[in-house]
């Protein structure tokens, strides 16, 4: 063993739960890592970090920042120390987001045909008809399948004693799965033979359950329908893993301009005439897929889709309209689902949060600002919050300001501290924040959570926000086989 | 002379099978990483060695010595160093044939096999960026031969020798891979053995485009043997051989050209006017050594009557 441990020092931060360490021991999963970890030189470890940069840059898998104007490719920060969960968190995570998932569908079934929930008053009808993602042409629209979230990204973070909590459902367009296999790509790249000496579940399988989904949901029952990944194009940031995607599962990349529609089908132009297109896995959101009935200046759609769409010509993945079970406001009411279509106690728990739109809690937020996050319902990428014990009096005046102007834009949480994992920074292993994004496949078989996730760090010191937008990075996510 | 369109024969067979290995060992070595179940290295060592099965047995799960035994170990007949080693000294004995470049880059190929870092890499560090150097070398190889090489008569032996080592390659692979599967059913259905199958010869994105339906035996045998468009089928490599074979065609070797080329013209046929469903009938096993066997005796005439100046 080396005279000095690298591990030296490692601050856990008190009313924190750390991945590795309980009451200055090892966790025992990670003890393999660990003392790998030590028995390993410095420089070895700094070899290691290059390496890893440079795959990433090598394979070009990048993200584009916008800023003044100008695109610049950037690496998403990678951290080389994989987060580790073990089977028995795995089996809670995997029960508990099935079932999520379970009522979400139900909900956006019941909320696009009979309304079932809102006239039982389990959920105001004015928080749906208010919701900017809540898409009036959907009413009456039969799905395929009756599956509306085909994938989902839930997000998951830990609090002080190491519960695991429902942060948001993300069930429109997430993203971050290439990652979740890239990482472990480069991890094994990194990391010779750790990953089957520690017994860690693979995520190769993704594409292909991914793409087995796809294809059955061809309203054409032929055998070899034409599946599609629509992108809003190579300036979109994550344009990498829309072609990745498309080419783990030998399917056309397409733009909108690719497509057109005739007659209520939707067509792909090739060198060889038209060919009608069967499953659309889009990657572009709601309000620009069709300028004829959403955003009419959208050049990233296609004119007449929603038509094709709900004539049942072609199979659009995830449905649209999906917006609002993912709502921040609506997040509130997922627990009653659960327990309204299931029958069933929610598995795993919802961060408690505050509605603006309430008189009571808006008061009882705005007294205690300090120890809240205050999020905008539709908002995402972590643009727009505030974090109330990190913000000047001034940034929490002008956002009370916002707040006032329209309260339903509104919810806040209290502070979660995120539990922390050790990440190499700096020549040294400190402590920063995470979550974790399994990601759910919804298919007629039933649904399949791929056992990883990407996980994602708050890398700069302190900070709660994993958001890459926010100097936020990501660490491979190992799931132990019991 | 003949000793010259030998030795380019042999240059380059080697070479193509040096490459064969490189990539099986990249994909299965990824795949071993992955921890899929009951990941071994049996078939690829029945494939491209000749340790008996006792030895086999013994090695099978340790990748290390696997990847030692077939990159850099010297009483390997099959190692990528021997192999590389052979090409080069095939080629030496030819240098006024070849371009100096190509030459060269022969040269440090042979160089890096043998460097003694690579070989600590090897067996300390990330196996797959040593074995990505080896690849790239080679590929290194097949883009200055393609660029600076004269298209004479040297330039066919070399294409000929290529393609006839990969469809050789190809039938192995087959045989191993599906005879390993007759005892085991429940491999034929475990789509990660397909698919780090398909990856080892580069033929994974092509059978996802073309194949949608998921991976069955019937679709590889398709692509491995029939396809046309893939460039490690068999048939593939049979056409390719037979159009640089048919640009030898000249009076003076009249008889030779013509006894050759009615077996290879025999063996394109044979592959062209099949079928899986035909080959699955007549047994699988059979179809694939009968394709071997023709393979072997085009190699032989080609030393016969080409390559024989003793």
């Amino acid at each position: 063993m080396n005279s000095f441990s690298i591990f030296e020092g490692y601050p856990v931060s008190p009313g924190t739960w750390d991945e590795m360490y309980a009451a200055g021991k090892v966790r025992s999963p990670y003890q393999g890592i660990y003392e790998f970890l030590q028995s390993i030189p410095l420089e070895e470890l700094n070899r290691k970090e290059e390496l890893a940069k440079r795959l990433f840059m090598s394979q070009g898998i990048t993200f584009t920042v916008y800023s003044s104007g100008e695109g610049i490719e950037k690496i998403f920060p990678f951290d080389i120390i994989p987060r580790i969960v073990t089977a028995a968190e795995w089996d809670s995570i995997e029960k508990g987001i099935t079932q999520r998932l379970k009522a979400l569908n139900l909900f956006l079934k019941d909320i696009y045909h009979d309304q079932f929930i809102i006239k039982d008053g389990v959920v105001p009808a004015d928080l749906i008809y208010s919701c900017p993602h809540y898409i009036r042409e959907m009413q009456g629209v039969n799905v395929p399948h009756d599956i509306y979230v085909h994938i989902a990204g839930i997000d998951l973070i830990r609090d002080h004693d190491g519960t695991f909590y429902i942060l948001e459902d993300n069930l429109r367009t997430p993203s971050g799965v290439s990652y979740m296999i890239e990482n472990r790509e480069i991890t094994k790249r990194i990391f010779p033979d750790l990953i089957p000496q520690n017994n860690v579940r693979p995520v190769t399988q993704y594409p292909n359950i991914l793409h087995k989904n796809l294809v059955s949901l061809s309203p054409r029952k032929i055998s070899n329908p034409t599946v599609v990944v629509l992108t809003p194009g190579m300036y979109n940031s994550a344009y990498f893993e829309h072609s990745t995607l498309a080419r783990l599962m030998g399917v056309e990349l397409v733009e909108g301009r690719d497509l057109l529609v005739d007659n209520h089908c939707v067509f792909m132009k090739t060198t060889n005439g038209l060919q009608q297109v069967d499953v659309i896995y889009r990657r572009v959101d709601d309000d620009y897929l069709d300028p004829l009935v959403f955003n009419p200046a959208s050049e990233l759609g296609v004119s007449g889709i929603l038509s094709a769409y709900r004539k049942g010509n072609v199979a659009i993945v995830n449905a649209i309209g999906n917006g609002v079970a993912d709502d921040k406001a609506i997040y509130v009411y997922v627990p009653e689902m659960i327990r309204y279509y299931l029958n069933e106690e929610p598995l795993l728990k919802n961060v408690p949060t505050f509605q603006l739109k309430n008189k009571d809690e808006s008061k009882h937020v705005l007294d205690n600002i300090q120890k809240m996050v205050v999020k905008k319902t539709n908002g995402s990428g972590g643009y727009g919050m505030l974090m109330g014990h990190a913000a000047t009096d001034e940034e929490i005046f002008d956002y009370k300001k916002e707040i006032l102007k329209d309260p339903r834009q509104f919810i806040a949480q209290p502070v979660i501290s995120l539990s922390s994992a050790p990440c190499y920074i700096n020549g040294k292993m400190q402590p920063r924040r995470l979550d974790l994004r399994p990601f759910a496949l919804c298919g007629p078989s039933g649904i399949e959570i791929v056992p990883g996730g990407l996980t994602r760090v708050a890398l700069k010191e302190g900070s709660l926000v994993v958001n890459s937008s926010q100097g936020g990075g990501s660490k491979d996510t190992w799931v132990l086989s019991a | 002379m003949s000793r010259v369109a030998d030795s380019l024969f042999w240059m380059s067979r080697y070479i193509e099978r040096t490459d064969g290995i490189l990539r099986m060992l990249k994909i299965n070595y990824a795949s071993s990483q992955d921890n899929t179940s009951e990941f071994g290295w049996k078939p690829v060592l029945n494939t491209f060695s000749f340790l008996d099965q006792p030895t086999v047995a013994q090695i099978e799960m340790d990748s290390r010595s696997v990847l030692q035994f077939m990159v850099i170990d010297k009483d390997n007949p099959n190692s990528v160093v021997n192999m590389v080693t052979r090409s080069r000294e095939n080629a030496r004995s030819v240098q006024d044939h070849i371009t100096k470049e190509v030459w060269q880059c022969l040269n440090e190929f042979y160089h890096l096999v043998r460097d003694e870092k690579l070989s600590w890499s090897l067996k300390n560090e990330d196996p797959i960026t040593v074995l990505d150097a080896l690849i790239r070398q080679a590929m290194l190889y097949y883009g200055t031969t393609e660029v600076t090489m004269s298209r004479g008569e040297g330039m066919c032996f070399m294409s000929i020798g290529r393609y006839l080592e990969r469809a050789i390659q190809a039938t192995d692979i087959l045989k191993v891979k599906f005879k390993d599967l007759s005892a085991d059913a429940e491999k034929m259905a475990d789509p990660s053995y397909w698919k780090y199958f398909l990856m080892s010869i580069s033929g994974y994105e092509l059978y996802l485009k073309n194949y949608r339906s998921g991976f069955e035996a019937k679709n590889i045998l398709d692509q491995v043997i029939f396809n046309i468009s893939f460039p490690r089928s068999v048939h593939y490599s049979v056409y390719q051989a037979q159009r640089y074979f048919d640009r030898l065609k000249s009076e003076r070797n009249r008889d030779s050209f013509d006894k050759v080329n009615f077996m290879i013209g025999k063996l394109r046929s044979n592959i062209k006017f099949s079928n899986v469903d035909s080959i699955i009938q007549d047994g699988l096993p059979n179809y694939l050594d009968k394709i071997s066997l023709e393979l072997f005796s085009v190699g032989s005439a080609l030393n016969q009557h080409y390559f024989a100046y003793s």
